[in-house]
């Protein structure tokens, strides 16, 4: 076992001095807190008992406030579920599982500590004893994998007057995809497939024997499904024979990319292999580094996925590889 | 827009119309703001928003308000802080009339709160309490929906049952904070300006002028109202006060209605009426709004009156004191209630002439008017049949106006000559017509009398009396030589108390118990208070009366100071407990210091170590090759490992301890080595 690297200055001093809550006043509570000041000062001013009673109440409503949003944040277990694709600058559903063991909580809200994804889920009542699903609309800045290091949950309750928030360290990797945006170039000529007078695309007919079926892909010709097999097996799979008039093309990431130029090119090869993949084609992927096989289908337009999003990232360790 | 819980809407300007009538129960509030109030509040309630569409136009209307406001503010006709209130006011009826979105929800809640703040200036009631716990209430609870609505996704229910629960246990909790705040936080402030009373909702009643007029219907004996609360030392302790106050008296009759000729005029701090004798009777009084009047009332016979302080809703300030005609003394500042001073003569004492008292009232003691009917002065011959005497005159007089004369309050229609259809046709009549028959009956056959009015009686509460405006009365006083005035009433004594429903008067007394003990202990509280209650936890308990006369007394603390100490011992070590917790928490990366220090003293040491080495495989290495380092090192390493990974932290000292092992240890090492040169200083042979 190797000794851990020693933290920075500032992540020490940070670990001193952040207290197990942090807390902020919201507008509403700024305004409360100036008028009993006010209130405060004109009982010390006048002496008038009235006012003595009306301060002691604001002050008990500030006490019962925190002790009520300490009991929300206490016995609370939150654990990530993650998002089944996450795009840059794309909204994409997040989701924490959330419990608690005992007592109520209320007006919560989920965020990502220290990362640079934007967005919160919102939970208005957690009962004790269940699991409930947080649902966010997050959103990442940049492709490539994002280090989280803990779940913020922050609570309102009782009064609205401040946020108490409660960090829960939880490791973990989330890998950002490029975005899909439209691919301005063509992709370019296919490396094999019938070439200029063939027809439509979408309607290639293979020839032979039927080699095999395979789950159809969207926008492709509905009339090559095999419907009892589609039945039995509750999908639509569709037909390949042995000759099968397939496109196949290889997308290519030129090497020596970086910055901006990069980022462009990763987002627009993942909109050209969405595209290719969505119209049922191969397609395979040349990275400086690594190869991907040309192959077709959802799974296929993952691997490119996630491949394009790790460019450039290559150094991380294995261990956010594998979180990720 | 996701449509807001109608019930926080609801909460919400209910909590608007609680603080609302803390500023209301004052009575000071100008009537179109308390219509206008009210008009919104039931419309908001109604779930009519009329002012949501058209915000910029109520804004200017709020506007012109606001300069109206300044201007009746300028001019000296309102007071700042009931302007200021009025406004705030009518700034929430705009608010809970708008759209209800968060920033109209903030704005009526921040309004509400400045209401209640403005109540507590304007109004020294009871009532205000209640307004400002319902408002307490009822805004957490409306800012606690708001707060889980808006975390509550579209289309799901917001769960209001699950949220009133820890509210209402956690508003309990603030009210108890409160009270705890109030009853301990110290008074830094001596100087008391708050307010001691309001105006009231109802009419004042005690109507004192410079006439009394007969005719009139006695409708004032039906009025349960508390104009005046006293406490008198010494206390004689009764339940039911049998006593005169007086206020005033007259001492001319024209045949319609009782004057003064213009008696002695002096304004000073406290007026001297007659001289003090050794056992003075002193009053600590407190005239109420309902009293409405600025004469001072004191007991029969008033000797000294003064220090008095005037509460106005603007503070209270020491009002110097006037003597007028007839006895009275009046407050030269005008307020809505009053406290003051009296000394009165003891009931047997000879009072004597007034000194105050000049040649021009003297001589209308005996005034009787123009056109007197000669049938008055045939009836008290008469009666008296030469009873010369003027006290046994009086009492004889009085004796038969009680018997052969019907006490009643209806006066039907104003009579041309009151006193001859009192004793001649009606024979019934009220107090004035008593009185004012016995003064003239006696002034007719030479024995000097004045008219007297003021209060009679006054019932027990809380160790002081009250007196209610019902108990308004009139009486003689007739001048007996040697002894001065001297008090005869010819009403009947059961008639002479307040004459309204008894069950009323039951109601009002049991509020006034209630809201004497709020003045007492809320209006009232002071660092005085605060030094009370702690002299009584720790004050020894008193001795049981039925405990031997030679049985020392107990100089030990009363149990409740046991109990007292034992919670607050008990709060401290609470407190201690927690902060002890707080300060013992394993101090966060403590593992990762620990091996930085170790780090460095191994550095600083020079021990050789392979790059990226880490301090298990440092340990296991030395350990194979038989380095002394290892005996030091071994359990640093593994104390440092279940620190780090096995959920054992460092205790305290205990990475010094180490550190200073190692740091041993590593000096050993640096001897032996600074040693074995020299031991190996001969030629050493080479293999080759």
């Amino acid at each position: 076992m190797k000794a851990p690297a020693r933290p920075s200055f500032k992540a020490r001093l940070r670990a001193v001095l952040r207290p197990p809550r942090t807390l902020s006043v919201t507008k509403t509570g700024r305004t409360y807190l100036v008028v009993t000041f006010g209130v405060g000062l004109g009982a010390l001013n006048t002496g008038n008992n009235l006012l003595y009673l009306l301060l002691g109440l604001l002050l008990s409503m500030v006490v019962v406030s925190g002790v009520l949003s300490e009991r929300c944040l206490r016995d609370l277990t939150v654990r990530r579920v993650g998002a089944d694709a996450a795009f840059a600058r794309e909204p994409f559903a997040y989701r924490w599982a959330v419990s608690r063991k005992a007592g109520h909580g209320f007006a919560l809200t989920f965020s990502e500590d220290l990362s640079p994804l934007t967005g919160s889920g919102k939970l208005g009542h957690l009962p004790a004893g269940s699991e409930h699903i947080v649902r966010a609309d997050l959103a990442a800045p940049h492709r490539g994998p994002v280090r989280l290091s803990g779940v913020r949950v922050t609570t309102t309750w009782p009064l609205g007057l401040f946020a108490k928030t409660r960090v829960f360290s939880l490791d973990g990797t989330l890998l950002v995809y490029p975005r899909r945006g439209y691919a301005c170039k063509e992709p370019g000529p296919a490396q094999k497939g019938p070439r200029g007078e063939a027809g439509s695309p979408r309607h290639l007919d293979g020839t032979g024997d039927v080699a095999g079926l395979r789950e159809l892909g969207a926008n492709e010709d509905a009339r090559r499904i095999h419907w009892l097999k589609s039945a039995a097996a509750g999908r639509l799979l569709k037909v390949e024979r042995e000759r099968e008039e397939r496109r196949i093309w290889k997308l290519a990431l030129e090497a020596g990319l970086t910055g901006d130029a990069l980022e462009r090119r990763c987002e627009e090869i993942a909109a050209q292999a969405h595209q290719l993949l969505d119209s049922g084609h191969e397609v395979g992927l040349q990275l400086p580094e690594r190869v991907l096989r040309p192959a077709a289908g959802a799974f296929q337009e993952r691997r490119i996925l996630q491949a394009l999003a790790w460019v450039g990232f290559e150094d991380a360790d294995v261990d956010s590889r594998e979180a990720a | 827009m996701k449509r807001p819980l109608r019930l926080r809407l609801i909460l919400r300007d209910l909590a608007a119309a609680a603080a609302f009538g803390a500023m209301a129960v004052s009575g000071q509030l100008p009537l179109p703001v308390l219509g206008a109030f009210l008009g919104a509040l039931v419309l908001a309630l109604c779930g009519l928003r009329l002012v949501a569409r058209h915000a910029r136009l109520s804004a200017l209307g709020l506007l012109v308000v606001a300069v109206l406001l300044g201007l009746q503010l300028t001019s000296g006709a309102m007071n700042a802080v009931v302007a200021a209130c009025s406004f705030a006011g009518l700034i929430a009826a705009q608010r809970m009339l708008s759209t209800p979105d968060a920033a109209a929800d903030g704005q009526t809640h921040l309004t509400s709160l400045l209401m209640v703040a403005g109540g507590a200036a304007l109004s020294g009631d009871m009532t205000y309490a209640l307004c400002l716990i319902t408002f307490g209430v009822l805004a957490s609870l409306s800012l606690a929906l708001g707060v889980v609505e808006a975390a509550v996704p579209d289309g799901e229910p917001v769960p209001v049952r699950a949220v009133m629960r820890p509210l209402s246990a956690g508003v309990a909790f603030a009210v108890a904070g409160a009270v705890a705040f109030f009853v301990l936080f110290p008074r830094l402030n001596w100087a008391m300006v708050g307010p001691r009373s309001a105006p009231g909702l109802g009419a004042s009643s005690a109507g004192y002028s410079n006439t009394v007029r007969l005719g009139g219907a006695g409708t004032i004996k039906g009025n349960p109202r508390v104009v005046l609360r006293a406490t008198l030392t010494p206390d004689p302790g009764l339940d039911a006060l049998d006593a005169y106050w007086v206020g005033r008296t007259y001492d001319t009759f024209d045949g319609m209605e009782w004057s003064n000729v213009v008696g002695a005029q002096q304004i000073e701090r406290q007026i001297t009426l007659r001289p003090a004798s050794d056992t003075l009777i002193h009053q600590r009084v407190e005239l109420l709004p309902a009293y409405g009047a600025s004469t001072l009332i004191a007991l029969e016979m008033p000797s000294r009156l003064g220090n008095a302080r005037a509460h106005s809703p603007t503070g209270t300030r020491s009002s110097p004191v006037q003597l007028r005609g007839g006895g009275e003394v009046r407050f030269t500042v005008t307020a809505p209630s009053y406290t003051y001073e009296a000394y009165s003569l003891p009931p047997d004492a000879k009072a004597g002439l007034a000194p105050g008292l000049v040649q021009a009232e003297r001589d209308q003691l005996l005034a009787l008017p123009e056109h007197l009917d000669p049938r008055v002065s045939e009836l008290a011959a008469r009666v008296l049949q030469g009873e010369k005497e003027p006290l046994a005159a009086a009492r004889k007089l009085a004796s038969f106006l009680q018997k052969d004369y019907a006490y009643t309050l209806e006066q039907e229609g104003i009579p041309e000559d009151p006193l001859s259809d009192f004793l001649f046709v009606r024979k019934a009549g009220h107090c004035e017509h008593f009185a004012t028959a016995l003064t003239l009956l006696l002034r007719t056959q030479g024995i000097g009398a004045r008219l007297a009015t003021g209060f009679y009686g006054g019932a027990r509460m809380d160790g002081g009396y009250l007196v209610r405006a019902g108990d308004a009365h009139a009486w003689t006083h007739v001048l007996v030589p040697g002894r001065g005035f001297v008090t005869v009433d010819a009403t009947p004594p059961s008639n002479r108390t307040s004459q309204g429903s008894v069950y009323l008067e039951k109601l009002l007394a049991l509020y006034e118990a209630v809201e004497a003990r709020w003045r007492n202990s809320v209006v009232d509280y002071s660092f005085r208070d605060q030094f009370e209650l702690a002299s009584a936890l720790v004050r020894p308990p008193r001795r049981p009366r039925d405990a031997p006369a030679n049985e020392a007394p107990s100089r030990l603390p009363p149990p409740r100071a046991w109990a007292t100490a034992a919670i607050v011992a008990f709060i401290v070590w609470r407190a201690a407990r927690f902060v002890s917790r707080w300060t013992g928490r394993a101090p966060a990366l403590a593992a990762t210091r620990f091996l930085d220090r170790v780090d460095a003293l191994l550095q600083k040491a020079h021990v050789p170590r392979f790059e990226h080495e880490s301090l298990e495989d440092l340990t296991t290495r030395l350990a194979r090759e038989g380095h002394p380092l290892v005996l030091a090192l071994t359990p640093l390493t593994r104390r440092y490992l279940e620190a780090r990974f096995g959920g054992r932290a460092l205790r305290e000292g205990e990475a010094e301890h180490l550190l200073a092992t190692l740091r041993r240890a590593l000096d050993a090492e640096a001897a032996r080595r600074a040693v074995k040169p020299a031991g190996q200083a001969g030629p050493t042979a080479r293999a080759s």
